[in-house]
């Protein structure tokens, strides 16, 4: 089960970026990124007859595609890291409306966070299980890392 | 004439989305606002004639099912049409949404043309017959 969670994760993860933003994943294990590129840590929960928190952790350089890709705009007019994490904030509420959908059925209500951001401290493990389900993907030569976490998003 | 579009969603990304959207599809709308919550949309009706709303659910301060209740409790506004778009994609909320007399409902993310299927009999029901809603919800949803 958490094995066909975290596939329904990456597959309704990849739609999404490939239709909204037309970004893709690729095998590729070259991953391009300095030592001193900023990680990001974005996550989403929804609560009703469920519960869970998807979370995605990318760096800067994604979240400036990312933006770009959905605004249609070139890269550099993403003139803030605000436009840039606005771009993910967004990104993660439509995947974790489509993954409750694909997990849960059409059914049930479900209520959503307000999806947050912030910088990480250092780049994270990739390899790192964590508490939750775990997969770590490349999109365009940047790596990310989903998880999806059942139950009551974790407090700090 | 052209009528107004106010777009309310907490995203400015998706405000600008739905803006290009709009143009792109060639529709016949006059200025296109923008709120990022119910309270500020709330605002924008008082100071400007919109002929369409299009709303986000998922928003801070005030979302778009207390906006949408705020605005049938109101005489003023209670016959505006309003198009939600939003991730959710629960048959019970979409219900909900009907019965609370949404005009359209478009699920993140949409096509262009799934945005102009919804606006489009609308924005021609206003042009023909001044605000009068006269499609039904079988059109839109």
């Amino acid at each position: 089960m958490p094995e066909q969670r975290t596939a329904t994760l990456t597959t309704i993860f990849s739609d999404v970026l490939a239709d909204l933003a037309f970004m893709f994943n690729d095998d590729s294990d070259e991953v391009q990124y300095s030592s001193d590129e900023l990680w990001l840590e974005s996550s989403v929960s929804y609560r009703g007859v469920a519960a869970g928190t998807l979370r995605l952790r990318c760096t800067r350089t994604f979240s400036v595609t990312l933006a770009a890709n959905l605004l249609g705009v070139d890269p550099t007019d993403i003139d803030s890291d605000a436009k840039a994490d606005d771009a993910v904030k967004e990104f993660m509420n439509i995947v974790c409306g489509q993954l409750i959908t694909a997990l849960h059925g059409t059914e049930h209500v479900f209520d959503l966070t307000i999806p947050e951001i912030h910088v990480l401290p250092e780049m994270p493990d990739m390899e790192d299980e964590g508490t939750g389900e775990t997969v770590a993907i490349t999109v365009e030569g940047q790596q990310l890392q989903l998880a999806y976490l059942a139950g009551d998003a974790p407090r700090e | 004439m052209a009528r107004d579009i106010l777009l309310v969603d907490d995203s400015a990304t998706i405000r600008s989305m739905v803006k290009r959207t709009i143009q792109m599809i060639g529709l016949d709308v006059g200025d296109i606002h923008e709120a990022r919550n119910g309270i500020e949309a709330l605002a924008c009706l008082e100071d400007y004639d919109i002929a369409v709303l299009l709303v986000d659910i998922n928003m801070p301060t005030m979302n778009g099912i207390q906006l949408l209740t705020r605005m049938k409790d109101n005489a003023r506004l209670k016959d505006i049409p309003i198009v939600i778009a939003s991730t959710e994609g629960s048959e019970q909320r979409i219900q909900q949404l009907s019965d609370l007399g949404v005009s359209g409902y478009v699920r993140k993310p949409f096509q262009p043309e799934q945005l102009r299927d919804v606006l489009t009999p609308i924005l021609g029901v206003l042009e023909n017959a001044g605000t009068e809603n006269s499609y039904t919800d079988d059109d839109l949803f």
